[in-house]
C-alpha cells in the first residue's frame, strides 16, 4: 500500500479520482440546498418525492433526466467550439480544487504559488463562457457570452487585489501555509493564546471585497446578467441541452464550491478550528465553513433583483477595486510598522 | 360626475363652432364636419387634453353579419374620437361622417400622439384612409390580409361554415333567421 | 483642398473624424420572450446599448372580439368581455354591463352593485399583486413573485366562492349579478346569494394583503439594488401621458390624479372613502409605489363595502329576451390596467350594432416607441414591465 502511495503517478491518479468524486457530489448537495433553502424561502415545500424522503435524490434525478435529453447543436453553431466549451468551463473550475486543502496532508498538490494558480484556474471558465456564447450563433448567447467578459475583466481585478492583502499578511501564497499562518496565536489574553482568521485579523474588507468579486465571477445573482433570464433568455446557456448543459449546471456549483472553499481558507481559517485537530476534523472543519458562506450566496441570491451591467461596472471600478487598493495600502502599512 | 354630460356638449359644441349635439345616457356627443376635424381636435386640446380613443362605425342598411338596423340608416362611416380632462372627468365624443366611395379624413395623430395607433386600426378595420398620418400600415392583421373586418359587408366566415350551436341556445342568435328551438 | 492647403491649415481648422462606424444593429425581442408577458414582438434599431427606435409588433393575440360581438347576443357578450383582460375578467365586464342597463334604462338593485363592486376590487388586487410580483421577478428577483401570489390564492379564492370562476366569472347579468354558488338546481334555490362567511373570510382575506404589502414594501422597495434599476428609469411626463391615453396606475405614476372612481358614477364608489395615490417623478419605481399603495385602498374600499352591504334584491327586472332600445352609450371604467370603455352602438336588436371597446393597456403601450427611444437596452425589460399590460387587452 505504502509503495503504491510513494508512486507519484499511482498517488496523482488517487488524488484525481477522489477530487472527480467528490467535487460533483458535493456541488449535487449545494444544488440539493439551493432548491431547498430557496423553497423555504419562498414559502414553497421545494423538492418533496424523489428519493423517498424530502425528495434528497432531486439533483440526482434531474442530472439523469438530462443525460438522456438529446444533445442539440445549433444549425449555424461551430461545432467544436460549442461542443468544447462547457468542458472548459467544468474543467477550470475543477482545477482550483488541485490547490484547496482539506487538512495539512488531504492536498492535492501544495504549491507554493497555490491561491496564485487558484485564481488563474478560476478565470479560465470564462473563457469556455464566451465560447459558448459566440459558438451558438444566437444573438442573446453572444451578448450573454460577452457580458460574462465584461465582468471578469472587472471583477477579476478586485478579486486579486482582495487576496493580496492576505497574502501580505500571512506572507505566502501557499493555502496551507495561509491556513497555519492564521493558527498561530495573534495576542495573548493572560495565558491563553488567541488565534483569529484573517477576516478578523483586519482582512473583513477584503473579505467582503472576495465575496462580491466571486459573485460576479459566479455570474450569480445580483450579479446574473450573462444569464439574466428575463432579458437574455439564459444567455449563452440559451441554446445548450443535455449532457452539456449538465456541465455548466455543475460547474456553476462546482464553482460556488470552490470560491466558497479558497474564500474560507483564505479569510476564515479553513480547516483550522482553534482546539480541533486539523488532521482529523479538518474536512470537516472546512465543509462546514464553504456551508456557511455558500448559504449566503443562495440567500442572497433569492433576495436580490440583478443590477444592470453598467451599474456592475461602476461598482467594480468605482468603489471595490479603489476599496481594494487602499486595503493594500493599509495592510502592507501595518505589516512594516508592527 | 361633476359636469353634466348636456352642458358639457353645449360647450364644446360651442368652442368647435357646431350646432349638433347630444347627451344621451350620458354620453356627450359633438358632431362636426369632416373638414373640421383636425381643427376641431387642436381647439379642444387646451381643454380636454386627454385622448382616450378614436374608432369608426360602418353605417349600413344591409348588412351580412349580425341584425341590421330596424330603420333604414343612411350608408356612411361614422368616425368617433373621445376626448376628456381629468380635472373634472370631463368626457366628450367627437363624431364626424365620412362617405364610403370617398373614405378619407385628416389624421389627427399630429395633435394626439396616441391617435397613431388608434387610426391604424381604424384604417385596417374600415378601409379608411387617414390622410397626413406618418405611417399607416396594418396594425393587427398580417400585411397580407385582404379586406376590412369591421366593414358590414365583411362576412364572419366561422359563421357561414359553421352556424352558432343555436339548437341549445334558450333564444335565437342575430344573425339566424328561424330558430329552430326556443327552449 | 490640395495638400498644401491642408498642411497650411491651423490645426484648429483640421477635422479629424474619430467617429467609429457602426452599423446599427436590429434587436428583436419576442414575440416569444419571457418579458413580454405573452406575444408582443419588439423590433428595435440600437447602436450599441442605446435605443434609436423602436417598433412594437402586435396583433398575435387578436380575436377579433369587436366583431364576435356584433353576433352575438347581450348576454353572450358578458362571457367575451371578460376574457380581454384575463388578468382582472370580472373588472371587464362593469362598464359593459353598465352602459347596457343605461341604454335600457334599468336600475340594478343596491346589493348587486356593492358586490359588484366588491368583486371588482377584489380583480383590482389580484391584478395588482400580479404585477407586483412579476416586476421584480423581470429585474431578477424571483421570491417577491412568491409571497404575492400567495395571497393573491385567496382573493381568487373568494371570487371563485361567489362567481364559481377564478378568472373568467361571467357573473354579471343585465340588471344586476346572478351568483352560481351552489351548483344542482335543488341548492340553487337556497343559495342564490353570496355564500356563507363570505364576509368575515373577506374581511380575513384583506389583512392578509395588507400584510403582503407591507413585505413588499420591505422586501421590493426598500431594497438598493430595486431603486437603482427602476428610480428615474423610464420617465412618461404627465402631458405625453395624456396626449397618449395613458390611463390607470400608469398616469397617477406620472402624478396625475386621475381616477374614474371619483369621477364617474359607473358604481357607488362615492360612498367610501379612499384615496388617490400619485407618484412624483412618473418613473418606472412611482409606478410600482402607486399599484402598491393602490392595493392597500382597495383593500379599504372592500372593509368599508363588506361592512355597510345592504340585503335587498340582487337582479332588477329585465325580460326574459333582452333587446336593447335604439341608442348609443360610452361607459368607462377604472380598471386594474387604467381606463377600460365600452361604446355601445344599438339598433334595437339583441346584439349590439357595433360595440367598440376602448382597453387600457393599448393606449399604455402605445407611448413605448416614444418612451424608449433613447433608452438603453436592459431599460427595455425595466420599462415594458412597469407599464404593466395584458396582451389579451392590447389586442382584444
Amino acid at each position: 500500500m505504502s509503495a503504491l502511495l510513494d508512486s507519484f503517478w499511482a498517488l496523482l491518479a488517487l488524488k484525481l479520482l477522489v477530487v472527480a468524486l467528490v467535487v460533483p457530489g458535493v456541488s449535487m448537495v449545494i444544488i440539493y440546498a439551493e432548491l431547498k433553502i430557496s423553497a423555504h424561502m419562498q414559502s414553497r415545500v421545494g423538492p418533496y418525492f424523489a428519493g423517498g424522503r424530502w425528495g434528497w435524490a432531486q439533483p440526482l434525478a434531474d442530472g439523469l433526466k438530462f443525460m438522456q435529453k438529446e444533445d442539440l447543436v445549433p444549425a449555424d453553431a461551430d461545432r467544436p467550439v460549442y461542443k468544447v466549451a462547457p468542458m472548459i468551463v467544468l474543467a477550470g473550475t475543477m482545477a482550483v480544487f488541485v490547490i484547496v486543502p482539506f487538512s495539512p496532508k488531504l492536498i492535492v498538490q501544495d504549491l507554493d504559488l497555490g491561491i496564485f494558480f487558484a485564481l488563474a484556474a478560476g478565470s479560465v471558465g470564462t473563457i469556455g463562457v464566451l465560447m459558448a456564447g459566440w459558438s451558438s450563433a444566437n444573438k442573446y448567447s453572444l451578448m450573454g457570452g460577452l457580458r460574462a467578459a465584461a465582468q471578469l475583466i472587472a471583477y477579476e481585478l478586485p478579486l486579486v487585489l482582495a487576496v493580496v492583502g492576505v497574502v501580505i499578511q500571512a506572507g505566502t501564497m501557499s493555502m496551507v501555509g495561509i491556513v497555519e499562518a492564521q493558527a498561530q496565536t495573534w495576542f495573548h489574553v493572560g495565558d491563553f493564546g488567541v488565534s483569529l482568521p484573517f477576516a478578523l485579523q483586519g482582512q473583513i474588507i477584503g473579505f467582503g471585497i472576495f465575496m462580491t468579486a466571486a459573485l460576479a465571477e459566479l455570474n450569480r445573482t445580483p450579479f446574473d446578467m450573462p444569464i439574466a433570464e428575463s432579458e437574455l433568455v439564459m444567455g449563452y446557456l440559451t441554446e445548450y441541452s443535455g449532457i452539456r448543459f449538465t456541465m455548466f449546471f455543475l460547474g456553476e456549483y462546482a464553482g460556488m464550491f470552490a470560491m466558497s472553499a479558497i474564500a474560507s481558507t483564505l479569510f476564515l481559517g479553513g480547516y483550522y478550528f482553534p482546539g480541533l485537530d486539523s488532521e482529523v476534523f479538518g474536512p470537516v472543519i472546512l465543509m462546514g465553513k464553504v456551508g456557511l458562506l455558500v448559504f449566503l450566496m443562495i440567500w442572497i441570491r433569492w433576495t436580490f433583483p440583478r443590477l444592470r451591467e453598467d451599474q456592475l461596472q461602476s461598482l467594480a471600478w468605482k468603489w471595490l477595486v479603489p476599496l481594494a487598493l487602499l486595503n493594500i495600502a493599509v495592510t502592507a502599512t501595518l505589516k512594516v510598522v508592527f | 360626475m361633476t359636469v353634466s354630460p348636456s352642458e358639457l356638449a353645449e360647450r364644446v359644441a360651442g368652442i368647435v363652432g357646431s350646432d349638433r349635439f347630444s347627451s344621451d345616457y350620458g354620453t356627450a356627443k359633438v358632431r362636426v364636419g369632416r373638414d373640421r376635424w383636425t381643427a376641431a381636435h387642436e381647439a379642444l386640446k387646451a381643454e380636454l387634453p386627454y385622448f382616450s380613443w378614436l374608432s369608426a362605425i360602418d353605417w349600413a342598411s344591409e348588412v351580412s353579419v349580425g341584425d341590421p338596423p330596424e330603420e333604414a340608416v343612411e350608408d356612411r362611416f361614422e368616425v368617433l374620437s373621445c376626448l376628456g380632462n381629468t380635472d373634472d372627468g370631463a368626457m366628450v365624443v367627437l363624431s364626424t361622417d365620412v362617405a364610403k366611395d370617398d373614405a378619407r379624413i385628416d389624421s389627427v395623430s399630429g395633435v394626439f400622439g396616441g391617435a397613431n395607433w388608434h387610426e391604424r386600426e381604424a384604417a385596417e378595420m374600415f378601409g379608411i384612409e387617414f390622410t397626413g398620418h406618418p405611417n399607416l400600415t396594418k396594425l393587427y392583421l398580417v400585411d397580407s390580409f385582404e379586406g376590412h373586418p369591421l366593414r358590414k359587408t365583411f362576412p364572419l366566415l366561422s359563421r357561414e361554415v359553421k352556424p352558432w350551436p343555436g339548437t341549445v341556445d334558450v333564444e335565437d342568435m342575430p344573425s339566424t333567421e328561424n330558430p329552430e328551438d326556443a327552449g | 483642398m490640395t495638400a498644401g492647403d491642408r498642411l497650411s491649415m491651423h490645426h484648429s481648422e483640421v477635422q479629424v473624424s474619430v467617429e467609429l462606424q457602426t452599423p446599427d444593429m436590429t434587436l428583436n425581442l419576442g414575440p416569444q420572450h419571457p418579458s413580454t408577458h405573452g406575444v408582443l414582438r419588439l423590433v428595435a434599431r440600437v447602436d450599441g446599448e442605446v435605443i434609436k427606435e423602436v417598433e412594437p409588433v402586435i396583433g398575435y393575440m387578436h380575436r377579433g372580439y369587436e366583431k364576435l360581438a356584433e353576433v352575438r347576443t347581450y348576454p353572450q357578450i358578458t362571457a367575451l368581455v371578460n376574457r380581454i383582460d384575463w388578468v382582472s375578467g370580472f373588472a371587464n365586464e362593469i362598464p359593459f354591463m353598465v352602459a347596457t342597463e343605461r341604454l335600457m334604462e334599468i336600475e340594478t338593485p343596491e346589493r348587486a352593485q356593492y358586490i359588484r363592486l366588491i368583486l371588482t376590487e377584489m380583480a383590482r388586487i389580484s391584478s395588482h399583486l400580479i404585477f407586483l410580483s412579476s416586476y421584480p421577478l423581470e429585474l431578477g428577483a424571483s421570491t417577491p413573485l412568491m409571497h404575492a401570489l400567495r395571497e393573491r390564492e385567496r382573493v381568487l379564492d373568494l371570487i371563485e366562492g361567489v362567481t364559481g370562476g377564478r378568472f373568467h366569472p361571467n357573473f354579471n347579468r343585465i340588471g344586476g349579478v346572478r351568483p352560481a354558488a351552489g351548483a344542482g338546481s335543488a341548492q340553487k334555490k337556497v343559495s342564490q346569494d353570496l355564500p356563507e362567511g363570505f364576509l368575515d373570510q373577506t374581511r380575513q382575506a384583506m389583512q392578509h394583503v395588507r400584510d403582503v404589502c407591507d413585505d413588499m414594501e420591505d422586501l421590493v422597495l426598500g431594497n438598493e439594488i430595486f431603486l437603482e434599476r427602476t428610480k428615474g428609469i423610464g420617465i412618461i411626463p404627465p402631458s405625453k401621458a395624456l396626449e397618449y391615453g395613458v390611463s390607470g396606475p400608469s398616469l397617477r405614476g406620472s402624478g396625475v390624479g386621475f381616477d374614474l372612481r371619483k369621477t364617474d358614477d359607473y358604481l357607488p364608489y362615492s360612498e367610501f372613502e379612499f384615496d388617490v395615490p400619485t407618484g412624483e417623478n412618473g418613473d418606472c419605481f412611482d409606478r410600482y409605489w402607486v399599484r402598491l399603495e393602490e392595493i392597500r385602498q382597495a383593500a379599504r374600499i372592500i372593509d368599508q363595502a363588506v361592512d355597510s352591504i345592504p340585503s335587498g334584491e340582487l337582479q332588477a327586472k329585465v325580460p326574459r329576451i333582452i333587446k336593447v332600445p335604439k341608442g348609443e352609450a360610452y361607459v368607462r371604467a377604472e380598471n386594474p390596467k387604467g381606463e377600460m370603455g365600452f361604446y355601445v352602438v344599438s339598433e334595437g336588436g339583441r346584439g349590439p350594432y357595433r360595440l367598440k371597446i376602448r382597453s387600457a393597456s393599448f393606449s399604455n403601450l402605445s407611448v413605448l416607441p416614444w418612451l424608449l427611444e433613447g433608452q438603453l437596452v436592459p431599460d427595455i425589460i425595466a420599462i415594458l414591465g412597469s407599464l404593466d399590460f395584458v396582451l389579451g387587452d392590447v389586442d382584444r
